[in-house]
């Protein structure tokens, strides 16, 4: 199984007031609904094979504020790249939260700086 | 007195040595749910290792229909000789063909670990949880009318994207972001499936409408009793 590396955030260099800025995450976690298709003569052909693994939930804060909140499924790809646009309204960071099915969880962040 | 010649009495000694060990043996089945099993490859790659590796015979490897879903591999040993830990080590440490390692499966069958507290405060200010899914029964038996009836309807408002063979490959498929589901998947699907069936039906997701606003409650049902008779193309 792939290993989890902790994840990477970038946002645009530029960032104008009251502009939309982007942002990039990517979090190199493996995804795997658990299933396998041992049994070939059957249906349904699968049966449990690994312990599922998936990002469960990624919040998103800018500053104190939760602005978002991506709740995924096992059918999430493995190490998923997430890019989505905010709004530029004040000097803070930005911080997205991964939680796994596993209950654990990451963040990363970045400082939103006026240009 | 009689005398016993030397090599009768160490044949007496063998077979009393004999029925000691058979009489000590005590033969045990166990049953271990496995994790690793991937590939069609699998089952017989674990199966040809464990006894290999150690003094079992296999006796059963139950796929499908087991109680947590895991695969259960039953095997017969002799307790006097080999333990079920001996055992369950044997198969952490057999790879099948794949590169995967096995493993005995011990917890719950699917790990979901309970919510943090920053993730329900998330979930309350955005967003509930997707809703629990009620266990239904279908008021509607599957006769040929119902199916009839359901195909009618199937036919003029689910084929323009499920197809008409419930391929998902209607017309209208191609234009959908999230691809139209495969119904033949439901063929004979037991009534544990009709609470999940008749609520995705009724409130929709992501491209597909809520037909509950279209359809009566007994129109869904009978919908539900033709999907299940849909087979694989």
């Amino acid at each position: 199984m792939a290993k989890i590396k902790p994840p990477r955030m970038k946002i645009d260099r530029k960032i104008t007031p009251d502009k939309i800025f982007k942002v990039k995450v990517r979090f190199e976690h493996p995804s795997f609904t658990g299933l396998g298709q041992v049994d070939t003569e059957t249906m349904p052909a699968f049966n449990r094979a690994v312990p599922v693994s998936f990002m469960r939930n990624m919040l998103v804060y800018y500053g104190d504020d939760l602005v978002s909140r991506f709740s995924m499924t096992s059918a999430i790809a493995d190490s998923p790249l997430f890019a989505f646009k905010l709004k530029a309204t004040k000097e803070a960071p930005v911080k997205v939260v991964f939680v796994d099915n596993a209950g654990e969880r990451w963040e990363t962040s970045k400082d939103v700086k006026f240009s | 007195m009689k005398t016993v010649p030397p090599v009768n009495l160490l044949a007496a000694l063998f077979a009393a040595l004999l029925a000691s060990a058979s009489a000590s043996a005590e033969v045990s089945v166990e049953a271990f749910e496995i994790e690793g099993l991937i590939s069609p490859a699998s089952p017989k790659a674990l199966t040809a290792e464990l006894e290999a590796a150690l003094e079992v015979r296999v006796v059963d490897l139950n796929l499908k229909n087991t109680e947590s879903g895991w695969p259960v591999l039953s095997v017969e040993f002799d307790s006097g000789k080999v333990s079920a830990d001996d055992i369950a080590k044997a198969i952490s440490g057999i790879e099948d063909p794949a590169g995967h390692k096995y493993q005995v499966h011990t917890g719950p069958p699917v790990s979901n670990a309970e919510y943090s507290d920053e993730e329900i405060a998330a979930m309350a200010k955005l967003g509930p949880p997707p809703p629990a899914i009620v266990p239904l029964t279908n008021p509607n038996q599957p006769t040929a009318e119902s199916i009839a009836q359901g195909k009618i309807l199937f036919d003029g408002y689910c084929t323009t994207c499920h197809g008409l063979d419930g391929g998902g490959q209607g017309p209208a498929a191609h234009g959908i972001t999230t691809f139209p589901r495969q119904l033949w998947v439901w063929n004979n699907a037991p009534e544990s499936a009709d609470g999940y069936l008749f609520w995705f039906i009724t409130n929709g997701r992501n491209e597909m409408p809520p037909w509950g606003v279209i359809l009566s409650e007994s129109e869904r049902w009978d919908v539900i009793n033709y999907i299940k008779t849909l087979e694989k193309p």
